[in-house]
């Protein structure tokens, strides 16, 4: 495939995506909305746990460390949504640098466990600082009707984390922390800081979901723990990744894209047993096809990493 | 007398009720090359281990070119220049060849790409440089290992059985490729089980048996000690 | 915040610790046992602790555990077993998946409707101690159980097997354990000390669907506490977490105490990851 029409493909898509609003309804625009989202926290979760096999079972906790710092300097102190959705990023950032430094140390399971609490701890703090976040009663923010430019800002973001996951993969950062989740103990004793690399790939993971929960609680104009905490999300977007590709830079885009099409499907026909689908879904994916759709058309056609 | 390269002094490590290594002393000069044997659970992969501090250890020192290691995270010892292969070959399996190479070393990309391939040809492995490592065979994964322990050029190389599951012909290049780095000045260190492979290489051999330094000499020497005969071959 | 203790309050804190301790310990050993021989985080140790607060609910205890066990066993035989040897990620979302089908199911079997079990109210007072019945009586049958299970572990063959496997699975295979077989008994095993769990925990909290999840964190925090694999270990973290918890909540919320409990979790992995009582590296 020539580069030029490799190239041309994502620009057209770029292109019609810009374009979409102006032609498409309320709904078909959130729904777009929602699938930028899902990509920035699936390329996001890609970005530790494809790229360094270290499995974060609490990302979700980023998402909405985001939106709660977002939510309260928009309700609070009046903050403009742009400029409190980069700060929703920031504030993620630094729980990531919080978290990570001691969890980052603990292995594969405890590492799990560890980020598996983080979500719980987190709905419990925002209780407990009730006059700040609203506690249990959640946090209203001032009507605004900004649904589309939030939409090009998530498509940002969400074009941003694509292209993120193509700079490291193809850079000696990205191999060095694809080291890390081949054999972590022959990548020390080749004198990669693991410790480091572990943290700079988790640091960049959470900033993403971190504006998207912002950017997410913006538009909702209002939220509460249950909707910004929740472990479904964690799994989710863990699903995307796995069924697109771990490891991948496209892989998460399917994923996000072709999931987020299903379960709307699914469950708009099945709302009662639409969890007990999607679980059944997991065990499947888990099951028959862990590397993911991109994973396995890399090894059977030995296609270059940058898919 | 010039600063040994690597001062082992009185090291100890424990796992539990077990001192796999139990005050083992030992030093190494420059441009030479050293045997480490002694029966199985004797301690030597733990005495590697130490070293490279993929191991704490309970008491004594390493001192490495007069500065103390012992303690520092294993990255920072194989950055002042420590390298070693592993008893089970650890490649990176989904990286190619030429990418293991590359991952370990920070220089510009050209110096490195040069110099990877340089290697790469060195073992024969240039034809295979885009294959994931994975899909080696054994002889070349061990191949590969062994030159990306060397693209960090370390002064201290530490061996873990090279000679294991390797045919004649890639062993003797193997081991010609290793006094050649002893000629430049470099120090090896190898755990082997092959007898041919000791006393045919190695200037100084260390005995250990139980976690003791039961001996230490020339290869002949070694091998007519009474200890060691009794290590090996019991009463 | 200043809270005057007294020693009065400190005993009570201590007694309260220790009655929910053992049903910590109790619920947790089921866990600790998945971990300890498969090496599987079972996510779904919550939802399975639900269906027998449920099974208890319209049957009884008895019944409740069996069935248990035995959807415990059908659990594993069909789906858990393909995932014993896969990287850990792979048993961590295919029990999460199990989890969420499990907690739909109840839902749509049973409704969101809280229920509840009125078997004993009210507190036994004993000098200046106030002791919840309902926590006496599941402390009782936690401690009886708990005791049986350890006399299963340390005198049956089947016991000693489990023991055995979940130390080295390859020496109890050569040894000529039937390694299939004893996953089959530790989850089915597993799963009826849920629902034994949630039997007793049905008499102090409402039943509803979701009341599983929160026993998933404590039992980790438990394993961790304890030691993995070291099955004693779970039996003191159990009471050292009910005795934090309840210590913790004389001078804080309930919320922040979850707090603590997570941040002397992550503080005891750093420290000794194999836990605080000491168990095995995984």
């Amino acid at each position: 495939m020539s580069r030029h029409v490799a190239l041309a493909a994502p620009v057209a898509v770029a292109l019609a995506l810009a374009a979409y609003p102006v032609v498409a309804s309320g709904y078909e625009v959130r729904a777009t909305l929602q699938i930028f989202m899902w990509i920035v926290l699936a390329g996001s979760w890609n970005l530790i746990s494809g790229l360094t096999g270290y499995v974060s079972f609490g990302h979700v906790a980023f998402f909405g460390a985001g939106a709660y710092a977002g939510a309260i300097l928009i309700s609070k102190a009046g903050w403009p949504w742009l400029a409190a959705a980069l700060v929703g990023g920031g504030a993620a950032v630094l729980l990531a640098l919080v978290i990570g430094y001691p969890c980052l140390r603990l292995k594969g399971p405890y590492f799990a466990i560890a980020m598996l609490g983080l979500n719980e701890v987190l709905r419990a703090l925002v209780s407990y600082f009730e006059g700040l976040t609203g506690g249990g009663n959640g946090l209203s923010l001032p009507t605004l009707d900004a649904t589309v430019p939030i939409y090009y800002v998530m498509g940002l973001t969400a074009v941003a984390v694509t292209v993120l996951t193509y700079l490291i993969i193809t850079s000696r950062f990205g191999l060095r922390l694809m080291t890390i989740r081949e054999d972590e103990v022959a990548a020390e004793a080749m004198g990669i800081d693991t410790a480091r690399h572990k943290l700079y790939a988790f640091l960049l993971s959470a900033a993403g979901p971190g504006i998207a929960g912002a950017l997410t609680a913006r538009d909702q104009g209002y939220i509460e723990p249950i909707s910004v905490f929740p472990l479904a999300t964690t799994i989710t977007m863990i699903v995307m990744v796995l069924f697109g590709g771990k490891g991948t830079v496209w892989g998460p885009v399917l994923g996000a894209v072709v999931l987020f099409v299903a379960q709307e499907v699914v469950w708009a026909r099945y709302p009662y047993v639409h969890p007990l689908l999607f679980g059944a879904l997991i065990v499947a994916v888990v099951l028959l096809m862990p590397r993911g759709v991109l994973g396995i058309l890399q090894v059977r056609y030995r296609l270059p990493r940058t898919i | 007398m010039a600063t040994p390269v690597l001062d082992i002094d009185r090291l100890r490590k424990r796992f539990g009720g077990v001192t796999a290594v139990d005050g083992v002393s030992l030093r190494l000069e420059a441009g030479r090359i050293y045997g480490l044997i002694g029966p199985n659970g004797s301690g030597k992969t733990t005495l590697f281990n130490c070293i490279t501090g993929v191991e704490r250890r309970d008491e004594g020192r390493v001192v490495f070119g007069g500065e103390r290691v012992d303690g520092l995270r294993p990255w920072e010892i194989a950055q002042k220049g420590i390298g070693r292969t592993f008893q089970v070959i650890r490649v990176f399996p989904e990286l190619s060849a030429l990418e293991n190479l590359l991952v370990v070393t920070r220089d510009r990309l050209a110096a490195a790409r040069e110099r990877a391939d340089r290697l790469l040809r060195f073992v024969k492995l240039d034809g295979l440089r885009d294959e994931y490592a994975g899909n080696l065979s054994y002889g070349q994964q061990k191949l590969l290992e062994f030159v990306r322990m060397l693209m960090r050029d370390p002064t201290l190389i530490l061996l873990d059985e090279p000679a294991a599951g390797v045919n004649r012909t890639l062993l003797n290049d193997l081991l010609e490729a290793v006094r050649q780095l002893r000629d430049r000045g470099k120090t090896i260190l190898l755990v082997e089980h092959d007898m041919k492979v000791v006393m045919g290489l190695c200037e100084t051999v260390f005995v250990l048996d139980h976690g003791e330094k039961i001996a230490e000499g020339a290869p002949g020497v070694i091998q007519t000690d009474e200890r060691v005969i009794e290590a090996y071959f019991g009463r | 915040m200043n809270v005057v203790v007294t020693p009065a309050m400190l005993g009570q804190v201590v007694i309260s610790g220790i009655l929910s301790g053992a049903l910590y310990a109790m619920v947790a050993l089921g866990l600790a046992l998945i971990f300890g021989v498969m090496r599987i985080i079972n996510v779904a140790h919550g939802p399975l602790l639900m269906l027998g607060a449920y099974a208890t609910y319209f049957l009884s205890t008895a019944v409740s555990m069996a069935m248990l066990f035995v959807v415990g066993v059908l659990l594993e035989r069909t789906l858990v077993f393909r995932v014993v040897d896969a990287p850990e990620l792979s048993s961590l979302l295919l029990t999460f998946g199990v989890s969420i089908a499990l907690v739909n199911l109840a839902q749509l079997l049973f409704t969101s409707d809280l229920r509840s079990v009125e078997y004993l109210t009210g507190a036994w007072v004993v000098g200046p101690f106030a002791l919840s019945k309902s926590r006496v009586v599941a402390f009782v049958f936690a401690g009886a159980l708990t005791g049986l299970a350890f006399l299963f572990l340390g005198r049956t063959k089947l016991g000693k097997a489990i023991r055995a496997t979940s130390q080295s699975r390859e020496v109890a295979m050569v040894c000529g354990i039937d390694v299939q077989r004893i996953h089959l008994v530790t989850f089915g095993l597993a799963a009826a000390l849920a629902a034994a769990g949630g039997a007793l925990i049905a008499v102090i909290v409402a039943i509803q669907p979701e009341m599983g999840q929160i026993w998933t964190f404590k039992s980790f925090l438990v394993i961790v506490l304890g030691g993995a694999g070291n099955y004693p270990g779970a039996l003191l973290g159990g009471i050292l977490l009910g005795l934090i918890e309840q210590v913790a909540s004389l001078f804080l919320t309930t919320q922040l105490s979850e707090v603590v409990a997570y941040v002397l979790l992550v503080a005891i992995l750093l420290v000794r990851p194999t836990g605080l009582l000491g168990g095995r590296q995984t």
